[in-house]
């Protein structure tokens, strides 16, 4: 990773705040870069303002604070036109297969849907570039191009939106939570598609999910958050092998492995994450961290590079506290 | 009460009459449980798994459903009986845990209200006692400061909480039997893992039997003695849950396992994802439910449906006309 390379996503102490009168801070002061070609996991539980981050990148809710720069231009303040050239450069694909697509529409006209909005294709171009994308995520134009999209399974459904999204060539694919609604078996089948469509486009994907193991597969890096804020980023195996925020560790801990023989982690974290509405002063996780300090409570901990390319936002980050012990 | 088994299903079918045909959700099932002992019923959606554990329950509404085979309760016949005998066992020999706390729960009763309707009707206890017991049991399921939540409404409670409030009430009768359909499925990870040991360490201390029912095998891996497999509504293996983590049979079961991603291993590995998707249970082929999606599928697979048979190791059965190769496991 060479310091010289722009990120495509530059993410400075962005913000979302929700309500009139108790404002909740879904997202408070979050930075992170996603550079070109490279898959970000983001990785928290619910409430922890992962989905927000995400939308708020595409601008479906508005930022309060900072910045958001894509290929160096900042984005939270364009509008009207600007803003819709903007979003073909970014595309979401969410949860939910079956309500992301129109029940009463053919397949072949949803995917259709972006180019005809743009006009950029006409005609029997824009028929074999839409037949190509289909193709593309494993549906046969042929069979499936003029069923209704209600006539799918979610997995199907799931392919039909992945080839929509693409039909403008993004640089930037979020997706959210794409899998979590799939049984395993399909689940496998989309994560293997995105990853072989991310090396064919050339994409670079902000993957957001609660799934720690799903997480895993598919970045190169993980981000991980908790109530708002990001604890620690860092490359995907580094991370899960040594964890340098406690947070990370106990949520690696509490995930299940499918292996009766996996090392047994009983020692599970106590209570619930506080309410946003009235976060804990200084660090956000010190009410359930067995390391907490006075200083975690008076001093808010910043995102810091520990060694090249992991940064923590702990007073006490794991490894180095070791070597003190 | 002697040798018999706690729990005692054979050849189970619950069929629904669908305006498009019948629905076969279970297709003979048979299997035994004994007490305090703890087992895992392993599907994706649609394989039956939700059905079966209903069906034992004896939940399944009666119309547009034909219900045969048998299951026991100890000594109750569950298939067949009244809604007025079933009530006598629910709650004090077999109980329900659901997926969604929220909608188990009854919005606009207290909390301990509705732990107490169980004590008082079934038990016989009065206002007083049922109170000090439920106080007890939110205390059990590790709510603190229990005589405070006692008052408050479902609506106030986080999910995990509502959870333990259900989990609660199931225990109200002490039953023998528990039946967990997918009882984590809508929590976080870290609460996910307060639950489930928590139903762990309710059955020791209550010496009760659990069945733990879920599609994602990261939950019944370390938690149950027992696995059954299921795949379009039929038992594709059974087994001890070692056996059928290493050294399963059953061409499902390893793709199953294959698929899911683990934490374990590094980042961008490839997933062994099987083609296709589950069958429609409308219009079943007619051998072996998986031989369109299985890539060891003979003719005969296609033809004729296997029928579980015991493998070399005790209780360890699975369907299959072509089973994979005995291994000693590759982790083991």
């Amino acid at each position: 990773m060479s310091e010289t390379r722009t990120p495509l996503l530059r993410v400075r102490d962005l913000s979302v705040t929700f309500g009139h009168r108790r404002k909740v801070s879904a997202v408070a002061g979050v930075s992170f870069d996603i550079y070109e070609g490279e898959t970000l996991g983001l990785v928290g539980e619910s409430g922890c303002g992962k989905s927000t981050t995400g939308r708020a990148l595409m601008r479906i809710v508005e930022p309060s604070a900072g910045s958001i720069e894509l290929e160096g231009v900042d984005i939270t303040k364009k509008k009207g036109s600007a803003l819709r050239q903007l979003r073909t450069r970014m595309q979401m694909i969410f949860q939910d297969p079956i309500s992301s697509l129109n029940p009463r529409r053919r397949v072949r006209d949803i995917v259709a849907e972006p180019l005809d909005c743009w006009k950029s294709v006409e005609g029997d171009e824009r028929l074999a570039l839409v037949n190509d994308l289909l193709t593309k995520v494993g549906i046969d134009p042929e069979v499936y191009g003029n069923r209704y999209a209600r006539q799918f399974s979610g997995g199907q459904c799931q392919r039909i939106s992945i080839a929509r999204s693409l039909a403008m060539r993004p640089k930037l694919l979020i997706c959210d939570e794409m899998v979590s609604a799939l049984d395993v078996s399909v689940q496998a089948q989309i994560l293997n598609l995105l990853e072989d469509l991310k090396n064919e486009y050339g994409l670079t994907l902000l993957f957001i999910a609660h799934d720690l193991a799903v997480v895993k597969n598919v970045s190169d890096r993980v981000a991980v958050m908790y109530l708002g804020k990001i604890c620690e980023i860092g490359p995907a195996d580094t991370l899960y092998a040594t964890p340098e925020h406690p947070y990370t560790k106990f949520l690696l801990g509490a995930a299940l492995e499918a292996d009766p023989d996996a090392p047994e982690h009983r020692e599970v974290l106590a209570g619930e994450p506080p309410s946003p509405l009235n976060p804990p002063s200084g660090c956000r996780f010190r009410t359930r961290c067995p390391y907490a300090t006075d200083k975690c409570q008076n001093e808010e901990p910043a995102l810091e590079e520990i060694v090249p390319g992991h940064q923590v936002a702990c007073h006490y980050p794991l490894s180095i506290s070791l070597e003190r012990a | 009460m002697s040798d018999a088994p706690l729990l005692a299903v054979s050849d189970l079918h619950t069929t629904f009459l669908t305006p498009h045909g019948p629905l076969p959700a279970v297709g003979g099932v048979s299997f035994e449980l004994g007490s305090n002992e703890t087992l895992g019923i392993v599907g994706e959606s649609g394989s039956g798994k939700t059905v079966l554990s209903r069906t034992v329950m004896g939940l399944q509404a009666r119309t547009n459903v034909e219900i045969s085979g048998s299951v026991r309760l100890h000594d109750f016949e569950v298939v067949g009986a009244s809604e007025r005998a079933k009530r006598k066992i629910w709650g004090t020999e077999v109980a329900m845990v659901f997926q969604d706390p929220m909608t188990s729960l009854n919005p606009v009763l207290r909390v301990g209200k509705q732990i107490d309707e169980i004590l008082r009707v079934r038990l016989g206890m009065n206002r007083a006692e049922a109170k000090a017991r439920a106080i007890e049991l939110l205390d059990l399921v590790g709510i603190s400061s229990p005589e405070e939540r006692y008052r408050v409404y479902p609506g106030e409670l986080s999910g995990g909480m509502r959870q333990r409030v259900v989990i609660a009430t199931a225990l109200a009768g002490s039953p023998k039997l528990l039946l967990a359909d997918e009882p984590t499925t809508g929590l976080d990870v870290t609460i996910q893992a307060q639950i489930l040991n928590l139903l762990d360490d309710i059955k020791e201390r209550l010496a009760m039997s659990v069945v733990l029912v879920t599609h994602d095998l990261g939950v019944v891996a370390t938690r149950t003695s027992r696995i059954i497999v299921m795949y379009a509504g039929r038992i594709v293996e059974t087994g001890s849950t070692r056996d059928v983590f290493y050294r399963h049979r059953m061409p499902y079961t390893r793709a199953l396992l294959e698929s899911s991603p683990k934490v374990s291993s590094p980042a961008h590995t490839r997933l062994r994802a099987i083609p296709g998707r589950p069958p429609n249970l409308l219009d079943l082929p007619a051998g072996c439910a998986f031989a369109p999606r299985c890539p060891y599928a003979t003719a005969q697979c296609h033809s004729e449906r296997p029928e579980l048979r015991e493998s070399d190791e005790a209780g360890h059965a699975f369907a299959c006309w072509n089973p994979l190769p005995v291994t000693q496991g590759a982790s083991a």
